[in-house]
């Protein structure tokens, strides 16, 4: 069996997501604060990545590199519920793109287990 | 093989551009080092980019030659510079300088090798250190100058050195940057532009670009001012619109009593409920331009179809 990351079509696959995802984030008044600051067209660019990271797909992120990408928002007050809302975007977006629950599943345990990184703890 | 400005990187087998540039010392943000989040992007000057290092690029990106060195493998030489790079400046001598409204006036530059696409902007340099952003309404294939469209404020620097200018003046200028210009747009797409003030120069010249180029799909535009001498190219729009049937051209007069607002933005996000498929162009003030991108992509508009410059206070 492929991994994950060719399981959901690649880097096409998070072409189609990226614009669905980041629509629901900006939409979703929980965490649509955090993404103020950033121009939007490099704001895709994060996406992008962070899609890529939690499908399973190349990245050469280290636990240190999330700290520092998140270190100014859990300055502004990033928690736990954030991360939470994040996840359950991403599961959203999946699931409107038709993808099975069962690697829904297993894009949420990638995107959760850097929770302790992101939040800096 | 690989040269950083005017300096030679080594770059060895199977190395990316961005593995040689650390390796030489010289200072290259990067993140994901994967292709995707664009912290390590740099450009071109010399050379084409492999195709792969470029994907996710706009296509205005791509045009100028900007890469991600992160994913980049050379198969050719290439001469690269940091995104932000102007270049060098260049000696540029006022040829016309004349009010378009009360507070606007149309400078025309002559400055030799200025290779440019409507819409872009360039530095602007007076006496050595003054320096600022404007954008370009004239065609490189139809105009021997340079053409700007400068709105002057009361107590703004370069406003006043502007005011004081005449032709036959002596300039510098630098660039051109930005993206904002006729590209990756298809010929029958619907093409809206929107903008306030002096926003007006870039879409000018993207719509005489894209007229030039023979798009086909309709094309309007929202030009918006606080008076009516403020609609400055207004005769000209309209007689435009009358002569090309694809061309509509909306003035928005600043109504303060209406429900919404009544600037361009507000009337412009009520008149256009559907973006889908449109390639959008946004200048201005930045306000406008932060809340149209926002709005056109929530309402459906893909960020690659929006080419958006704002009239930063920085200048
Ligand atoms: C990418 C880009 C493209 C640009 N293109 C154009 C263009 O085509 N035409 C054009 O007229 N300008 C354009 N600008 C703006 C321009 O670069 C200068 O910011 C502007 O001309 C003011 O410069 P100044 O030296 O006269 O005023 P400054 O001395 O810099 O500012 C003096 C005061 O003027 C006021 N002020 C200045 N700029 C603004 C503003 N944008 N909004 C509100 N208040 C302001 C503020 O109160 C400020 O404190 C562009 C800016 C950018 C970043
Ligand atoms: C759930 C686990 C998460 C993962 C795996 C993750 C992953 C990433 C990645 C890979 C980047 C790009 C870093 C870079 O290259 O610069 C990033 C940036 C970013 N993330 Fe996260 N993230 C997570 C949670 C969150 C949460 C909960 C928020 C806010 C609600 C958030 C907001 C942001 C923002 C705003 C940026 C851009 C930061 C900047 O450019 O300054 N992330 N994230
Ligand atoms: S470092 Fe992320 S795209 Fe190059």
């Amino acid at each position: 069996m492929s991994n994950l990351y060719e399981r959901l079509g690649g880097e096409n696959a998070v072409n189609a997501a990226v614009e669905l995802f980041y629509r629901k984030v900006l939409a979703d008044g929980r965490i649509a604060r955090f993404f103020d600051g950033v121009d939007m067209d490099q704001q895709i660019a994060k996406q992008k990545s962070f899609l890529t990271m939690a499908f399973g797909g190349p990245n050469n992120y280290t636990g240190a590199d999330m700290r520092n990408a998140h270190k100014r928002l859990v300055a502004k007050g990033l928690n736990d519920s954030h991360v939470d809302a994040v996840i359950e975007n991403l599961n959203y977006t999946l699931r409107d793109l038709g993808v099975p629950e069962k690697e829904v599943k297993e894009v949420a345990a990638i995107a959760n287990s850097v929770r302790d990184d992101v939040l800096n703890r | 093989m690989l040269k950083f400005e005017d300096r030679s990187v080594e770059l060895r087998l199977g190395e990316t551009v961005l593995e040689a540039l650390e390796r030489a010392g010289i200072d290259a943000p990067s993140s994901c080092r994967s292709g995707n989040c664009q912290t390590c992007l740099h450009r071109a000057v010399e050379g084409v980019p492999p195709p792969e290092s470029q994907v996710g690029l706009t296509e205005g990106q791509k045009a100028l030659g900007f890469f991600l060195p992160c994913v980049c493998l050379p198969a050719s030489p290439l001469t690269i510079t940091r995104p932000d790079d102007v270049g060098a400046r260049r000696d540029a001598v006022i040829r016309a300088i004349e009010p378009l409204a009360p507070d606007v006036i149309r400078l025309r530059v002559d400055a030799d090798d200025f290779a440019y696409r409507p819409g872009q902007f360039l530095e602007l340099v007076a006496d050595g250190d003054l320096r600022r952003h404007y954008s370009l309404a004239s065609h490189p294939e139809d105009d021997p100058f340079l053409e700007m469209h400068i709105r002057l404020y009361e107590n703004g620097r370069m406003s006043r050195r502007l005011g004081e200018f005449k032709p036959g003046d002596r300039l510098h200028v630098a660039g051109p940057s930005g993206t904002c210009f006729y590209e990756g747009v298809h010929e029958e797409q619907r093409l809206l532009l929107i903008g306030a003030g002096t926003g007006l120069a870039p879409l000018y010249g993207v719509l005489r670009d894209a007229l030039k180029r023979g798009h086909l799909g309709p094309i309007r535009l929202y030009h918006g001012a606080r008076s009516r001498d403020g609609l400055y190219l207004d005769e000209e729009l309209k007689a435009l619109s009358r002569t090309r049937a694809h061309v509509d051209y909306r003035p928005c007069l600043l109504d303060p009593n209406a429900p919404a607002g009544g600037d361009v933005a507000a009337t412009a996000l009520h008149a256009e409920q559907n973006v889908k498929d449109s390639a959008i162009f946004l200048c201005g003030g930045e306000n406008l331009v932060k809340r149209l991108k926002r709005d056109f992509f929530m309402r459906g508009a893909s960020m690659k179809d929006i080419r958006s410059d704002a009239f930063t206070p920085q200048g």
